[in-house]
């Protein structure tokens, strides 16, 4: 499914996020069971929504979209490897710490456990911080993108959506561990 | 004229019915006069039935089915005893579902509407929690049907609560959270509203935390001051303790002490103050929804313009207390606790039957949908959260020659073990005979806009499309195996019991000694003096029984021990909690 032709929008891969809500709201206003809509219909225009609200899926469809296939091997950028190991760090400390705690037999030895997690909870949001700015840095190359033309840049924006993939999958678990945090810690 | 549909929160303590007239949502009235019916029935013999008011009186005398809600879609082993192996409840009429339960409450309703607007009501839109799973949705569609009403949508109750806040705010575009706190249940949703399009963004909740839990709360510290037995008493007495817990619930809002009166037991003071500190792990899984709806929703609690308290137990000053804590803000107080839901079920109706113009709600599904893969894990297929209506595919090949068919387990939950979630149930995919990885069938699954689930095969070389039926009865039945095996085995191994209860002992022991070592360095000059040599003494006496190899005297050092490190344990709570939540 081409999201930009569903929703009507210029094949662009900057996109203000605010005018792809108004638009996506504007069409499931009308395409929503409720108001007499298809709800096929309005499924697809959600997850047009969706795809092109995040800037792995815009880039990922438009890959698609010019080239019909996407690559999914090849090089990823250093600076994002670098990542690897200190986020796979961190959700195994988060998981560890989860599991003793649940284990755990007593007020004193859960209270006890729970100093660690100020220490914890730093580490996920540094990673969240450094992730976010790395995202935005590779979002950045997207108008590069749309002004050379996309047929022109294909390895340069596969090598852009593999780096994407990574940094969205850790991102989306870093944010569940900080999620584990809050729910062991309250969960008594 | 446009046909009526009627708008019904069918609560857990009381339930409500109400419609849209001229554009503004208004509460039923019964012949008494009153918008809130109990949500109670009573079966009497030769078919003698009374349902609200007239069953409730009966309550403490005669078996009363109350709290229905919390059954609905349960299985037998997650009902506390209250179902039947085979899901029944037990009445002097014999055994009723929870669906047909359900179902005279909601005639009740249906008779009060019919009365009211002097017309046939066959339609209406009932409110459910909103972290309801598929199977308590449908368990409620069905008791409509049962009473005689086509149920044209499922709403949650939060979501209601919104539209009926949001009605006359149409032109404002901005965020707001839901809480909403019933008798038996608790949801938090946040919404966003922008012109007319009341949209969820994220919901949590938890459907066994509500008022309910408070009355047991102070039933159990009364029955244990005049040291009743409150467990092992019958039903009906239970009942009195629960009603009398209830009323001191209530005037402990605006009072700081209230007596708890049982007749021929005797009296005791119940402080404000020691129902709050007893009521805190209920608040903390409470907040601990209400920072995950945040987290969901990808916001920060700044950035919500109101919080908005809707549910009976909202009342309670302790529970407002922590959620202003929770959203550093005020909470909306503008909508009335008991009767919101009601009205926005009716705004809902009133947009499904064309007399509500220029609003639409969007929902989401609660729970995320998956299905079970080899290894036992959940595999994602609808994330929580995503709009309803909404779809996804999955393709199933044979993995040997010849394979007929194969089984998949529908689950819903957010664990990553597969036996940690909720089983919807299972279905057969069905195979052409063919060369293993030949034959090919894709799957749909489909939410619909009752959070309901429904599926579809497509067997791709064929083209052919098969509604497939998630059975659930299969599940029931292993699920009551599982449960017999267990307790067997339990009574076996009461031979070995001392040595059991030693290990644990010894175990919590183990824990302990270190923790509290650390636990003094770190935090021991916040305490009494008393208190110290209390830790120390008690640390001597778990030392000492370690070496007498005597379970019942190492079990009480521990639990002494345990006991007497619970401030220390709460210093070094607030201290960590402190610190993480100043930050965000």
């Amino acid at each position: 499914m081409d999201a930009f032709l569903k929703l009507g929008l210029p094949r662009k891969l900057v996109i203000d996020s605010r005018e792809l809500d108004q638009v996506v709201r504007e069409i499931s206003k009308s395409a929503h069971p409720d108001s007499g809509g298809d709800a096929r219909e309005f499924e697809e225009v959600r997850k047009a929504g969706e795809v092109l609200k995040s800037p792995a899926g815009r880039l990922r469809l438009a890959l698609e979209l010019v080239e019909g296939d996407l690559v999914p091997r090849g090089s990823v950028d250093g600076q994002v490897m670098d990542f690897f190991t200190p986020v796979a760090g961190a959700l195994q400390k988060v998981d560890e710490f989860v599991a003793e705690r649940s284990a755990s037999r007593s007020a004193l030895g859960k209270a006890v456990l729970d100093l660690r997690v100020p220490s914890l909870k730093n580490e996920v949001e540094l990673l969240i911080g450094g992730l976010g700015e790395l995202a935005a840095s590779l979002e950045a190359r997207f108008e590069q993108f749309d002004d050379d033309g996309w047929e022109s840049c294909l390895s340069s924006m596969a090598e852009t959506a593999r780096a994407l993939a990574f940094v969205t999958k850790w991102q989306a678990q870093l944010r569940t561990a900080t999620g584990k945090l809050f729910e062991a810690l309250l969960g008594g | 004229m446009n046909e009526v549909i009627v708008g019904i929160d069918l609560g857990t303590t009381q339930s409500a019915v109400a419609v849209v007239d001229s554009g503004f949502p208004i509460l039923l009235a019964d012949e008494d006069g009153a918008t809130l019916t109990p949500s109670a029935v009573w079966y009497g013999q030769e078919g003698a039935l009374e349902v609200g008011r007239a069953a409730l009186r009966r309550s403490g005398v005669e078996p009363v089915v109350t709290s229905v809600k919390s059954l609905m879609g349960r299985r037998p082993s997650e009902a506390d005893g209250r179902l039947t192996p085979e899901g029944k409840i037990v009445t002097k009429r014999g055994e009723v579902t929870p669906e047909e339960v359900s179902a005279e409450i909601l005639k009740k309703l249906k008779g009060i509407a019919e009365a009211r607007l002097e017309t046939q009501v066959t339609k209406a839109v009932i409110t459910v929690p909103a972290y309801f799973h598929d199977g308590q949705r449908a368990a409620t569609k069905r008791a409509g049907e049962l009473a005689g009403l086509e149920v044209v949508r499922i709403l949650s109750e939060p979501t209601a609560a919104a539209l009926s806040y949001g009605l006359d705010r149409l032109g404002e575009n901005s965020r707001v959270a839901v809480f909403d706190l019933g008798g038996g249940t608790f949801d938090v949703s946040v919404l966003e509203m922008r012109e007319g399009v009341f949209e969820v963004s994220a919901t949590a909740g938890d459907t066994r935390l509500g008022g309910d839990d408070f009355d047991e709360l102070l039933a159990k510290k009364a029955a244990t001051v005049l040291s009743f037995d409150f467990d092992g008493a019958d039903a009906l007495e239970r009942v009195r303790w629960m009603d009398e817990a209830r009323r001191v619930k209530h005037a402990l809002s605006d009072e700081d002490s209230v007596t708890f009166r049982m007749p021929f037991t005797g009296e005791v003071e119940i402080l404000r103050s020691d129902f709050e500190s007893s009521m805190a792990p209920f608040l903390d899984r409470m907040e601990s929804c209400c920072r995950r709806a945040i987290l969901d929703a990808g916001i920060e609690a700044s950035d919500l313009a109101a919080v908005v308290m809707v549910g009976g137990s909202s009342r309670i000053p302790m529970v407002k207390a922590r959620v202003s804590a929770v959203f550093g803000r005020e909470s909306d107080l503008s909508q009335h606790p008991d009767e919101a839901i009601a009205r926005g079920a009716a705004i809902q109706a009133g947009i499904l039957a064309g007399t509500v113009r220029e609003v639409l709600l969007l929902d989401v599904t609660p729970l995320s949908l998956g299905i079970e893969t080899m290894g036992g894990l959940m595999n994602v297929l609808i994330p929580r959260n995503t709009t309803i209506p909404c779809k996804a595919g999955e393709m199933f090949t044979n993995a040997v020659d010849g394979q007929r068919s194969m089984s998949v387990t529908v689950l819903q939950g957010e664990r990553e073990l597969a036996g940690d979630n909720w089983k919807l149930g299972s279905f057969e995919v069905e195979f052409e005979p063919q060369r293993r990885g030949q034959a090919r069938v894709g799957v749909e699954f489909r939410i619909d806009a009752d959070g309901i689930l429904s599926v579809l095969a497509r067997d791709v070389s064929t083209g052919r499309d098969t509604v497939i039926e998630v059975g659930s009865a299969a599940v029931d039945v292993h699920e009551a195996k599982v449960e017999q095996m267990v307790s067997e085995s339990i009574e076996f191994a009461f031979e070995d019991m001392n040595a059991r209860v030693f290990e644990e002992a010894r175990l919590k022991a183990a824990e302990l000694l270190p923790a509290v070592e650390m636990a003094l360095a770190q935090a021991g000059e916040f305490l009494k003096p008393e208190e110290r040599s209390g830790i120390e003494a008690c640390r001597e006496g778990v030392l000492l029984a370690l070496q007498s190899n005597l379970a019942p005297s190492l079990k009480s050092a521990v639990e002494a021990l345990d006991q007497a490190t619970e401030t220390l344990a709460a210093i070094l709570v607030e201290r960590a909690t402190a610190s993480l939540f100043s930050g965000s």
